[in-house]
């Protein structure tokens, strides 16, 4: 456990020292930087190390004297440990070269002190082994990426973002909070320990809250408002980092506390498919609305926190139905697609941040043809894009045909999760076809065709480190999917820590699942060897010319008759009009010489518009009669105080 | 192994044969001759023999489009049992593997086609997006219906050797429905009426054949191979369901081909019967597939 300390002081001294030095921007950024990424690569070699001879380790110090933070790594820590670490390694170096042009230098040494800080407290909630420890954790960092969030404060956009994201994070941490707090009711005890004498009925009571509250963090449908608005105000590598790990860590409270629980009905599993299969939909058919290119990655966060739930559920619906087979491969599948997702997201975050820094803008239809000069950028994004869309030979995939495969063992006519398992598969289906169109639209508008305005046309790359973090997480995209074998023993480890009682024997089948998986792949990939030799023979001593598009007898043809994103999507944004509404704004064009007019079209997001109508809105209302209370009246509020322990001391 | 990968490549060499009887059938219902029945291989030949232009807006992604949508298809042919052999490989899960890399193939197809900043391209990308959608989720309610009979995930399993014919001897009602449900795949996979129409000359009307208006020669050559292939394997499906006899001699060729023929007769029937549908019934058209597949599975879940 002392590595992992280290690792956690070596990233916040990086921190530290950079506040300290913030007026000078340029050391304050090495100092961060270095300290940072070698704090990370620390912590990860000593993660994987963890998981790969499955030890554990233990540490707890005291805390004011009466209450103890303990901290313990398992195989399931060490597994989210490695995604955390990984990510943000390669975030912070990206980060070198993406605050280069920076206008405010003295913010740069702030935003690494609050980075340092989300690092360390996410690996210690990861960490956390007693209910205290964890509550401290989990607020250090909802509070530091509340403050990433609001990097940019003078936008207003900006600011509304934040101040939803602190809502969620709090009421979310509020229903954590509650769910603890029942747990500390029975057992008497701040340790997460087990908790057998639990009558089951609370025990459902206890996973449903913090279902609510770890969903809120996850992103869950309909519980991701804040998600949209957050992920696009950070900068994009702590876009990068909120989407590719942070919101793990509210899907690893959630296996947490399953494991804790050890419940044996059905329904955890039936809430998570249920929820998953809803998330994964409608967050990828809002993501295919979106006309902001971050927006439309932090909408994808939603989809994939949907199959990862999927991939877990399926596992829950395997353990409660005594289905081994079936349990071991939705949760490796899910643990899988956790591990890629966290590869892939964070690269194409990374890749936006780029188009946002060479093009200025993160709008989809003012973009386009920027792979002619963004060559690294387009090609690392199109990777992305093909694995996120889960098509092989990616990493995508693989947690995807694991899931699909724990689906089908629980269609098997023993099996009683057969309707929760056709939901899973079906889901999947459409998810994956949606992801396509999804992803073939930010392929396809941003970065192929021509572009569309003169940023776009001028947009070039540059940026060093900002090259390289991205190239790798493109190679880890394509080897993981080549060669799953390399890695399947990470989640395999995870998922044997999670301490479901299953014989050795039986994890034995899924190694040979990663064998055929890179037989096919290998297959794919001599099969194009062989057709792009074809290609080239048939190519041999060709006249090959060049001339524009054909316009089909339209011999004038502008940039501006391209298919837009919105229009793209419009064929299916139709068919999905009940959950996904449009609206339009466009004045009508009055008189003979009519002035200029515009229109304007967003896509809403149903959970938004229910949220206000039906929670925000009655709450404003009963809090506005309440006011009389905030007087202003420092006496009074004091006053408060006092009544407030008096009344206490007559209940304890 | 080494029969297998003979009739994977007498599978591909025939490919274009059944193209050419849909255009046979449907000049037959127009009062016309029509062209020979081996005209696409005198097009593939054509094609092949030509150079090409390329278009100003392009770049690798419009080159690498051919190459994987063919590349995909005859990917997807190895796993697939030609005349009831067994396939040249198989594994529990290759029927997943086969669905994902179609996908691959249209990933890389509609990014050619947005590669060329046309908005007929675009429009034809659009459409090509959403319609398969549906399909792949019928295709896996008849996964999962096909899992239940058999207990296993591969696509020998289902229709190599003996076991179409057992799958008629497990469910042959609901069968039936695959049936229909994979005929609605088929023709909205392969761009066919009342999906698509390939013939039209009004490009805003096409979806299929508008991708591809700017490949040209050897390109556009690998781009019709794929697409012929492509219908071989959803026609194998189908004929292998639809005569499922294995009768272990070359009788058992002569069935496929019979069944291979008539697909390829129905489809060009139902060309030159039907009219293209409005874009906006499609969806429709396409959901009756998913609905079939779906009554399919829950009649077997419930009675089976």
């Amino acid at each position: 456990m002392s590595q992992f300390f280290t690792a956690i002081l070596i990233i916040t001294a990086g921190g530290g020292l950079s506040l300290i030095f913030a007026k000078q921007a340029k050391f304050a950024k090495i100092m961060g930087v270095l300290c940072l990424s070698l704090g990370c690569l620390w912590g990860l070699i000593d993660a994987i190390f963890k998981l790969i001879y499955s030890t554990h380790a233990e540490r707890s110090f005291e805390f004011l004297n009466v209450f103890s933070l303990s901290f313990k790594m398992d195989g399931l820590s060490a597994f989210f440990l490695m995604a955390v670490f990984g990510v943000c390694l390669f975030s912070s170096l990206y980060s070198f070269d993406y605050m280069a042009h920076e206008k405010k230098p003295v913010r740069v040494g702030i935003h690494y002190f609050f980075f340092s800080i989300l690092i360390a407290s996410m690996v210690l909630v990861i960490t956390a082994s007693n209910i205290l420890a964890f509550m401290l954790s989990w607020e250090a960092m909802s509070l530091s990426s509340f403050f990433l969030v609001i990097y940019n404060y003078e936008a207003s956009e900006n600011r509304k973002a934040g101040y939803l994201y602190f809502v969620f994070s709090h009421v979310g941490a509020m229903f954590i909070l509650a769910a603890f707090a029942l747990m500390y009711g029975h057992t008497g005890n701040l340790a997460f320990g087990p908790m057998a004498e639990v009558p089951e009925t609370l025990k459902i009571l206890i996973f449903i809250f913090s279902f609510i509250g770890f969903g809120s963090k996850a992103g869950v449908f309909p519980f991701h408002v804040w998600l949209p608005f957050a992920h696009p105000a950070a900068p994009s590598h702590i876009s990068a980092v909120m989407s590719g790990v942070m919101i793990k860590t509210g899907i690893y409270g959630m296996i947490r506390v399953y494991t804790l629980l050890d419940l044996h009905t059905p329904l955890p599993g039936m809430v998570m498919i249920i929820a998953g299969v809803v998330s994964g939909v409608l967050g990828v058919v809002y993501a295919l609305g979106q006309s902001d290119l971050k927006r439309l990655l932090a909408y994808s966060s939603v989809e994939n926190i949907g199959i990862i739930l999927m991939g877990l559920g399926i596992g829950m619906m395997g353990v409660s139905s005594a289905n081994p087979a079936m349990a071991i491969l939705g949760f490796t599948g899910g643990f899988l697609h956790i591990l890629n997702h966290s590869i892939f997201k964070s690269l194409l975050f990374m890749g936006a941040g780029m188009v946002l820094h060479q093009a200025g803008t993160r709008s989809i239809d003012a973009l386009g043809g920027l792979l002619k000069k963004m060559k690294i950028t387009g090609a690392c994004v199109i990777i992305g894009s093909l694995a996120i869309s889960g098509l092989p030979p990616f990493n995508g995939f693989v947690g995807e045909f694991f899931i699909y495969m724990g689906g089908f063992k629980g269609v098997a006519p023993n099996s009683s999760a057969f309707i929760m398992a056709i939901l899973a598969i079906a889901g999947l289906a459409v998810i994956g076809g949606l992801a396509l169109a999804c992803f073939t639209k930010v392929v396809g508008v941003v970065f192929q065709g021509e572009p569309r305005t003169r940023a776009a046309e001028k947009a070039t790359e540059k940026g060093g480190t900002m090259l390289f973090s991205m190239s790798v997480m493109a190679a880890l995209c394509v080897l993981m999917g080549i060669f799953p074998g390399l890695i399947i023993q990470f989640p395999l480890k995870a998922v044997a820590a999670l301490g479901l009682g299953f014989d050795k024997a039986l994890f034995e089948p899924v190694l040979s699942i990663t064998g055929n998986l890179s037989f096919a792949a290998l297959i794919f990939l001599l099969v194009f060897f062989l057709v792009g030799m074809v290609r080239a023979f048939f190519y041999r001593k060709k006249t090959i010319t060049s001339s524009g598009t054909w316009g089909c007898g339209f011999t004038q043809p502008t940039v501006k008759m391209q298919y837009t994103g919105s229009s793209y999507a419009s064929f299916i944004m139709d068919f999905f009009s009940p959950v996904a509404p449009l609206s339009e704004e466009h004045p009508a064009i009055q008189g003979r010489f009519p002035l200029k007019t515009h229109y304007k079209s967003h896509i809403d997001d149903i959970a938004g518009l229910y949220m206000n109508r039906v929670v925000v809105d009655p709450i404003l209302f009963f809090f506005d009669k309440l006011r009389w209370i905030q007087h202003g009246d420092i006496h009074l509020y004091i006053g408060y105080i006092l009544l407030a322990i008096v009344l206490l001391l007559f209940f304890i | 192994m080494i029969e297998s990968i003979f009739l994977f490549i007498l599978a591909v060499l025939m490919a274009p044969f059944f193209s050419g009887i849909i255009l046979k059938v449907k000049a037959f219902f127009g009062g016309k001759k029509g062209p020979p029945l081996l005209i696409q291989y005198y097009t593939l030949l054509k094609l092949m023999k030509k150079g090409s232009v390329y278009s100003k807006s392009t770049t690798y992604m419009f080159k690498l489009g051919p190459i994987v949508s063919l590349c995909s298809a005859l990917t997807v042919l190895l796993f697939l049992p030609i005349a009831g052999h067994a396939p040249v490989f198989s594994f529990q899960g290759d029927v997943i593997c086969v669905l994902y890399l179609l996908g691959l193939g249209r990933f890389f197809t509609i990014a050619a086609a947005m590669d060329t900043a046309s908005p007929f391209e675009g429009m034809g990308a659009a459409r090509e997006a959403y319609f398969p959608i549906i399909c792949e989720a019928a295709f896996f309610m008849i996964l999962i219906l096909f899992y239940r009979l058999t207990g296993e995930l591969s696509l020998s399993a289902y229709f190599s050797g003996e076991n179409p014919f057992s799958l008629w001897h497990l469910a042959g009602a609901p069968l039936l429905f695959v049936v229909f449900s994979l005929f609605i795949i088929l023709l909205t996979e392969n761009s066919r009426v009342p999906v698509d129409d390939p013939a039209t000359h009004l490009e805003l009307t096409m979806i299929h054949e508008v991708m591809v208006l700017d490949h040209s020669g050897p390109d556009f050559g690998l781009i019709e191979l794929g697409s012929f292939c492509k219908l071989l394997f959803y026609s194998t499906l189908i004929s292998r369901l639809i005569l499922p006899f294995d009768v272990n001699t070359p009788l058992t060729f002569v069935f496929y081909f019979t069944g291979l023929a008539l697909v390829s007769v129905s489809v060009g029937v139902t060309e030159s019967v039907m009219a293209r549908y409005r874009m906006d019934k499609v969806p429709q058209f396409v959901l009756t597939s998913f609905a079939l597949a779906f009554f399919a599975t829950i009649i077997t879940l419930e009675f089976i």
